[in-house]
């Protein structure tokens, strides 16, 4: 009877409900499983961050140094190069005089034959001014030599001064330079240290971007002003890197730099920021 | 590199509050779910009985035959319930009190319905067993799930506090695991809400047709006391 099978479900219904109830938080366990177990290839990554370290570039003094340094070996080079092509020149104007002097004694050669042939009668009255004639032209051509020669000398002298000249500029500089070298290394550091320390860096902040900050400073250290240059498209992270240079300043320690390496290298100053450890 | 965090891993290594919180909500759940399939059976057999039995009694049946047959349905260890319990109780009181030749009309009526009324709020015990259980999860269980999701996030602002540099690295997984305690509350209580007012519902509509057909039977007996 229907009725009797509905009656015992009313009083013995609950191990069928234990069991129905059990199953279905097992399949739904099952089912959370098996759905992470198919999305584990594009997980979210998140992950324990490591600590964030600012990368701090400079328009880098010693970059500039090394840029001018070449610039100048550069210009050495062409210089050179000129020199040498000039000289090349010189030497084939050399040859042509050269040759023409004898074409022109062949031809005057000839023509003494000539003359020797169709005017023996004239000959002793011609050959005196014949002989005249020779010796003019070879005075001349021994002054062009001469000249030639002299030219090409001077030219040489002129060249080893140049180079001589060169030379020691370049060691000059390079003296300079590892001077200087050394105390823009540090002072770079050092803004790049307090730069780093202020930076707080953004959530938004993905690694690749990049900002770039002109900072002016006084000789005391003291900021003038910092302008982003070069925005990394990000206002929060162009604001972090523009609150970490005001939070810096002011570099005191500049103070202890000469006027014109200050002037040269710290008075206009770019900085690149850019997070370069970040996992995503 | 990590590979991920999953809900899984959340919940393994959330820390001892959240998944005391998870553990207490998962229970709940169950438990839920047992008294949802239990009520369900029973609220279903007890509609259906309803139907079945006015379609016994309407049938012209002679009422001691149907008495007859539920008793014999007793002695068969078949429990009877709902709308043939109320019958039974009402017509064997009538029955008694009609054999005593010294109690008067009105007396027998009023213990045959004296009968049904007990009878009938025996019933709704029965259908309505469980139905508080439902609504206290329901209510509840969506509060433990915050409770969880408040000491997670307050856990993940006492770890930020010793952070230097603040990313969203540090906070989420925090985050997360707090948000799955609300998820799990959540999923507790949605169930047992939905359920409770849908079984509620169904639970007046049992009573007050044992109501009809309570009042309906009880002016079947006073045509009877009455035509003698």
């Amino acid at each position: 009877m229907k009725d009797s099978i509905n009656n015992v479900i009313i009083y013995n219904g609950y191990p069928l409900s234990v069991v129905a109830a059990v199953t279905f938080h097992s399949l739904l366990l099952a089912l959370l499983l098996y759905l992470q177990s198919n999305r584990n290839t594009d997980a979210l990554e998140l992950i324990q961050p490591t600590v964030v370290k600012a990368l701090l570039v400079q328009e880098n003094p010693q970059v500039t140094n090394e840029r001018k340094r070449v610039e100048r070996q550069q210009q050495q080079q062409r210089d050179r190069q000129q020199e040498e092509a000039r000289r090349a020149a010189e030497a084939e104007r050399q040859q042509q005089a050269q040759a023409q002097a004898r074409a022109e004694e062949d031809r005057q050669q000839r023509e003494r034959a000539a003359l020797r042939e169709r005017q023996q009668q004239d000959r002793l009255n011609a050959e005196q001014l014949l002989r005249e004639q020779q010796q003019r032209e070879a005075e001349q051509r021994r002054q062009r030599e001469l000249a030639a020669a002299q030219r090409l000398q001077e030219s040489r002298d002129r060249e080893l001064q140049r180079q001589q000249e060169a030379a020691d500029a370049a060691a000059a500089a390079a003296e300079v330079a590892s001077s200087e070298f050394e105390m823009i290394q540090s002072g770079t550091a050092l803004i790049q240290q307090l730069v780093q320390e202020n930076w707080s860096r953004p959530p938004s902040a993905r690694n690749g971007m990049q900002a770039i900050i002109q900072i002016r400073m006084l000789p005391t250290g003291e900021l003038i002003d910092a302008t982003i240059t070069q925005s990394s498209g990000d206002p929060a992270f162009d604001r972090s890197a523009e609150n970490a240079v005001y939070r810096a300043a002011p570099f005191t320690e500049l103070q202890n730099l000469p006027i014109n390496v200050f002037n040269a290298n710290f008075r206009s100053l770019s900085l690149i920021f850019e997070p370069e450890d970040l996992l995503n | 590199m990590n590979d991920g965090i999953t809900p899984t891993t959340l919940i393994l290594e959330a820390s001892l509050p959240v998944q005391l919180v998870l553990i207490t909500l998962l229970l709940l759940s169950i438990i839920s779910w047992v008294m949802i399939f239990q009520r369900w059976l029973v609220l279903s057999a007890a509609a259906k009985g309803v139907l079945s039995f006015e379609h016994r009694f309407w049938s012209g049946m002679d009422l001691s035959q149907l008495y007859k047959e539920g008793s014999q349905m007793q002695k068969e260890d078949i429990p009877v319930v709902g709308m043939e319990n109320i019958f039974r109780s009402g017509f064997k009181e009538f029955m008694r009190l009609r054999q005593q030749a010294s109690v008067d009309k009105e007396a027998i009526m009023e213990g045959a319905q004296r009968a049904m009324r007990v009878a009938y709020s025996r019933e709704e015990e029965k259908l309505e067993k469980h139905l508080p259980f439902l609504a206290t999860v329901a209510s509840v269980s969506v509060y433990i799930g915050l409770f969880g999701t408040v000491i997670g996030i307050m856990n993940s602002f006492i770890g930020l506090a010793s952070q230097a540099q603040v990313t969203l690295q540090v906070i989420a997984p925090d985050i997360a695991e707090a948000l799955i305690a609300t998820a799990m509350g959540l999923f507790v209580a949605i169930p047992a809400v939905v359920v409770y007012n849908r079984y509620t519902a169904s639970v007046d509509n049992i009573t007050s047709s044992y109501i009809t057909f309570t009042d309906e039977f009880s002016s079947i007996l006073h045509r009877q006391v009455h035509s003698d």
